[in-house]
């Protein structure tokens, strides 16, 4: 296996151009899984660690950009108060060891449906920055993920950073899992309320073949949530929220958990996570005012 | 030179050992290299059930720096050698020959069929690869009752039978109790319920390693295990080597958790090997084949069958048991469930009882010890039937058990299964743990939680219980027909310039004894704790020993080494005698002095140790040596008991559990060293509670184990821990001169069945009376599904 570590974004690129087949690595956490276990054999790998271009973001007014390899730990050290919700869902992956290497440029390349950022970037309009030798594209997160770990990137493409708006308003991430750390969702759900716009994003994940976004579900929020002068949700309000968000899942049966547990599970997920995002939300405006 | 002033035991001192096992600066056995060492890689069956067809090693052999590729055919060609079993609870016990590696047929998932020996472990691993295996599937059988089933695939089809033994005790016919088949037609109350005691991986932090060097006067073997003096003798039985030929060693281990009470194929793999190519090897297994091939615990069916009268006298206890013992028997594996037979009447008065138990085969990885082995599973039942019978009878649970159990004044008492319970005060330690837990407060919140009809509903759950532990009196291991005895020796070793070597038969790995034992030798011969080093692991210097499971070391270990420091003493009184001029009778010993009585005359017992060695002017005839051995045979076992209280609040939409408070109140006798206690009771704690809550192996339909890494199989971490309450009450144990009981497996005895009670307790409202551990999110809420219907 040969073992490439470019050191800047540019020989990355052209190294990915001239070996396609060659696997990036960043934090490693989910490749050195695979090869530990056989799962595959590549050719080459391809160090994204020494390019610092991938490890380092920036921000304006509204929006923040950070590079496909920021580690977990720099991430919600770094860009936890202007991104709530992707630092709430990154708090749970895996263990410090994990977060201090892995990095959502690694989820993404992985794509697995389980995958915690995933319903994050979809609820917050994230896009996907991707770059090859031929030239760059921008990839909104629900374009993205095509099926069980396959992802829209072409062989030549790497991920170069993550764009996505500074929290405008509450931001929410709940997972379901068997422990307290180190564990793979069961189910997750990711709700960010985007007040400016009057409306809210929410996604799922680990209920269907990929992340999704529930737009159902958000179309009934746009309809019942008064951004104006907001009241407390009646209960009849997020429970429908909740079947609606559940309603959108394809969930399977497995090891993890059953379909029925996991449909179930979702809608309380995302009628707590609803409840919690809104009030927090009236309490901010409530000091505003 | 000074004695130590206040006695070193009940000293909360940091472990002694602990530097050197937390940096890993030490001799864990991987970390053994020797000239020429050849590094072993085990191919292992991908199927369950299988007849191998062919294996052609040719390709592998010719692989970089393999020097040899080695099957069945080669190291065992008359396919003579079987892995012992030790206890062969019946006569009868079906015990199907396990070889070292598979021949002509596989039976479980991970079995081996071939090894590599190689330059590096890399070149080895990477061989196996080229190893081409034919098999032909067999059909598998998983499930205990499909096993026993008529006409089910059989495991070893020249058995004719998935069955191994029935081992059965009867109250009535043992003379120790009544009939219970009478009581429980007569009762005015029974109860009957099924639970399951899942499949558990021991997952010991080192997996496991072994060198063996064939160029020495003796075969030496280190191997990381909790049974070095055990190992030597049977792999002297196993392989014929001639036992003086054959030294073995157990350097720093860690841990074992009942996982390294095995006499491995692998072991006996190496040991050939090294002897065909003349040269040493190192097997060092990864943490996948530890999941896969070490052996597995628990894995019982247990149907309880409980009667009482009305008012909550118990008049009758019924067990059947089912056991899975794998495709073969371990090395104590049949015996498992016997350790539980003594122990499902736990701390109560109960007339009458019968336990029954059958061992069957299955196409799994074999189980064996595992923490408390035996005695959690039967702890589990019997105070999961305490909680449903008092439900039943409407009665609160501790409220129950206090009605039934062992009054304090009521001991020594013996029980219906004719154990003879030394000493105990259930009442105190249950009191101090309902104050500290708030019981009545907590139950008063409970009500209002249900009032309110909370989706977070709290529960309390009790687990009073006892154990037999210090194992073993060797008449009673004899009556059981267990292979050996209970014993353990001791060696006290007096240096020239005061300094003692201690050496223990007991095999510590990770449990404290270098402290422990050194504080007890410290008080005994009144030397410096730091003047004392404690030896064992070794047969070299060690030859005898039983070392260390059931929680025994401290009781028959630390007792040995008593016996021995007592001879150390009688030896030096008549040399100290001589030195001060003054007659024997006159002597007496304090603080590390003999002292002429009514003078201060006096001489330490380092300075007689200098004496001796020099020897110069020692009484007429005295032999020059204070060095003393001891071995004591308990003639009855310990038993440490406490109340275990704790808190969990369950999410009633989820199914999640959060444990709020757990309180426990131990009774382990006297305590050598309180920081070494807590540390054996936060350890169980984490493993009985990773039980109820977390862990299970898990098998698809195939006998792959689905459950191999550990994303999958989910070990607790700190965070899922809550902050334990601890407390003791100190009933000194009268079954040994220290006073003490183990506290080994105390805590993963008694947490189980307190977690599992705790959160039916929090749902009982909803219809649940049983949820299957693990109690998964999606456990409890399918529970509480099922409840309401
Ligand atoms: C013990 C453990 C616990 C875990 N727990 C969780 C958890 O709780 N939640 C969770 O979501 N995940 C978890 N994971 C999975 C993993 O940590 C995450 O998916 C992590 O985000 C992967 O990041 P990485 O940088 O380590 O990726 P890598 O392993 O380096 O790469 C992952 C994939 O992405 C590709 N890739 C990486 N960077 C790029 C790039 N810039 N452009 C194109 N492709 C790229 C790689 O080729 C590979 O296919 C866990 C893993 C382990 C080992």
């Amino acid at each position: 296996m040969e073992f490439l570590r470019p050191v800047s974004l540019g020989e990355a690129l052209e190294m990915k151009a001239a070996r396609p087949e060659a696997v990036p690595i960043a934090g490693g956490t989910d490749v050195m899984v695979e090869l530990n276990f056989d799962h595959r054999r590549p050719a080459a790998l391809l160090d994204l660690t020494r390019v610092a271009e991938l490890a380092e973001w920036s921000r304006d007014d509204s929006v923040v950009t950070f590079g496909a390899a920021l580690p977990y730990t720099r991430l919600i050290n770094e860009l936890g108060t202007d991104l709530p919700g992707l630092a709430i869902a990154s708090r749970t992956v895996g263990s410090p060891q994990i977060r201090n290497r892995g990095t959502v440029g690694g989820n993404l390349g992985a794509a697995s449906p389980a995958g915690d950022t995933h319903p994050v970037l979809l609820a917050s309009d994230a896009v996907v920055e991707v770059a090859s030798a031929r030239g760059t594209r921008s990839i909104p997160a629900s374009e993205f993920y095509l099926g069980v770990k396959r992802n829209a990137l072409e062989p030549d493409e790497l991920i170069t950073s993550i764009r996505l708006p500074k929290a405008t308003g509450p931001q929410q991430f709940a997972k379901v899992g068997t422990r307290n750390a180190m564990v793979i969702a069961v189910c997750s759900f990711a709700i960010s309320l985007h007040p400016n716009e009057s409306r809210a994003g929410a996604a799922i994940g680990s209920a269907a073949p990929t992340p999704r976004r529930v737009r159902q579900a958000e179309d009934f929020l746009t309809e019942v949530l008064d951004w104006e002068s907001p009241q407390a949700l009646p209960d009849s309000a997020k429970r429908r929220f909740g079947e609606l968000v559940a309603s959108a899942a394809e969930p399977i049966d497995d090891v993890r958990g059953s379909a029925a547990y996991r449909k179930h599970a979702l809608a309380v997920l995302a009628r707590r996570a609803l409840g919690w995002a809104w009030d927090a939300y009236r309490e901010g405006e409530r000091s505003c005012a | 030179m000074t004695a130590t002033a206040e006695p070193e035991v009940g000293k909360a001192r940091l472990r002694k050992e602990d530097a050197r096992l937390i940096t890993g600066r030490t001799r864990w056995t991987d970390n053994i290299t020797l000239p020429g060492m050849l590094h072993l890689a085990v191919l292992r069956s991908p199927m369950a059930h299988a007849r191998i067809v062919s294996i052609d090693t040719s390709a592998a052999r010719d692989m970089p720096g393999v020097v040899a590729v080695l099957t069945a055919t080669d190291l065992d060609p008359d396919g003579e050698i079987g892995m012992p079993c030790a206890w062969p609870i019946t006569p009868d016990m079906r015990h199907p020959r396990r070889p070292v590696l598979a021949a002509t047929e596989v039976n479980f998932a991970g079995e081996g069929v071939a090894v590599v020996a190689a330059r590096s472990a890399a070149e080895a691993e990477d061989a196996l690869e080229h190893i081409e295996v034919e098999y032909e599937d067999l059909p598998v059988v998983l499930d205990m009752e499909a096993a026993l089933a008529e006409g089910a695939p059989l495991v070893h089809e020249d058995l004719g039978t998935n069955r191994s033994a029935l081992w059965v005790f009867d109250s009535g016919e043992a003379g120790t109790g009544g009939d219970v088949e009478q009581a429980i037609s007569d009762a005015e109350v029974k109860l009957t319920r099924r639970f399951r005691q899942q499949r558990l991986i021991p997952a010991f932090m080192e997996p496991r390693s072994t060198v063996v060097d064939p160029t020495g006067p003796q075969l030496t073997v280190w191997s990381s295990t909790q049974i070095p003096h055990i190992l030597r003798v049977m792999t002297a039985m196993t392989l014929g080597v001639p036992e003086h030929k054959l030294r073995v060693v157990a350097p720093d281990v860690g841990g074992g958790f009942g996982g390294k009470i095995a006499v491995l194929p692998e072991e006996m793999m190496a040991a050939l090997v090294a002897r065909k190519l003349g040269k040493p090897v190192k097997w060092t297994e990864s943490r996948s084949d530890a999941m896969l091939t070490a052996h597995h615990g628990r894995d019982q069916i247990q149907d309880i069958t409980i009667s009482a009268t009305r008012d909550g006298m118990v008049t009758g206890l019924k067990v059947d048991l089912l056991a899975d013992m794998g495709a073969y028997l371990g090395l104590v594996g049949p015996g498992v469930p016997l350790l539980g037979a003594f122990m499902f009447n736990a701390i109560y008065k109960i007339p009458a009882y019968r336990f029954a138990c059958t061992n069957v085969f299955t196409n799994k990885t074999l189980t064996d010890a595992y923490r408390g082995a035996g005695r959690p599973e039967a702890t589990f039942a019997i105070e999961r039937m305490m909680d449903e019978l008092a439900a039943e009878l409407g009665m609160d649970p501790l409220e129950l058990r206090e009605k039934n159990w062992i009054r304090h004044d009521e001991f020594p008492f013996t029980t219906v299964a004719g154990l003879t319970y030394d000493s105990g005060n259930y009442e105190a330690a249950t009191e101090r743990a309902k104050q500290l837990f708030d019981y009545d407060g907590l139950r008063r919140e409970q009500q209002a939680r249900r009032a309110s009809n909370d989706p977070v509903q709290l529960g309390i759950g009790i687990s009073t219980y006892t154990e037999m532990c210090g194992l073993a009196p060797s008449r009673v291991l004899g009556s059981l027909a267990y292979g050996a005895g209970g014993w353990e020796s001791a060696s006290i070793r007096m240096l020239p310039t005061g300094k003692v070597e201690v050496v223990t038969g007991s095999s510590a790995h990770g449990q404290g004894h270098e402290t422990a034992w050194s504080q007890i030798v410290a008080d005994q011969l009144g030397v410096p704790f730091e003047d004392i080093e404690v030896l064992h692991g070794d047969t070299q210097f060690s030859p005898k020993g039983m070392d260390t499971y059931g929680s025994r070391s401290l009781a028959v270990g630390g007792t040995a080494l008593v016996l021995a420091a007592r001879r150390v003493l009688d030896k030096a009184k008549p040399v100290a005698a001589h030195m001060l001029e003054c007659s024997v009778d006159d002597m007496e010993f304090t603080g590390g002095k003999f002292t002429v009585q009514g003078t201060d005359q006096s001489v330490g017992i380092q300075d007689v140790a200098l004496a001796v060695f020099a020897a110069h002017d020692l009484p007429d005839g005295y032999e020059a040596s204070l060095d003393s051995d001891a071995t004591f045979d308990p003639e009855n076992f310990s038993y440490p008991h406490g109340t275990h209280l704790c808190a969990t609040e369950v999410d009633t939409e989820t199914g999640r559990v959060s444990i709020r408070s757990y309180v426990c109140v131990d009774d382990v006798g006297k305590v050598v060293n309180p920081l070494i206690v807590e540390g054996q009771i936060h350890g169980g704690l984490a493993q009985g509670i990773a039980q109820a809550l977390y862990e299970e192996a898990v098998h698809d339909e195939s006998g792959t184990l689905t459950t191999g890494t550990f994303a999958d199989y989910y070990l607790p971490s700190a965070a899922d821990m809550p902050t334990f309450v601890t407390d003791r009450t100190e009933t000194p144990s009268t079954t040994n001169p220290l006073g003490v009981k183990g506290v080994g497996e105390a805590g993963t005895i008694a947490s189980t069945p307190a977690v599992v009670n705790s959160v039916i307790d929090a749902v009982r409202h909803m219809g649940v009376d049983d949820i299957e551990m693990p109690c998964s999110p999606m456990r409890v809420w399918q529970a509480i599904q099922g409840g309401a219907r």
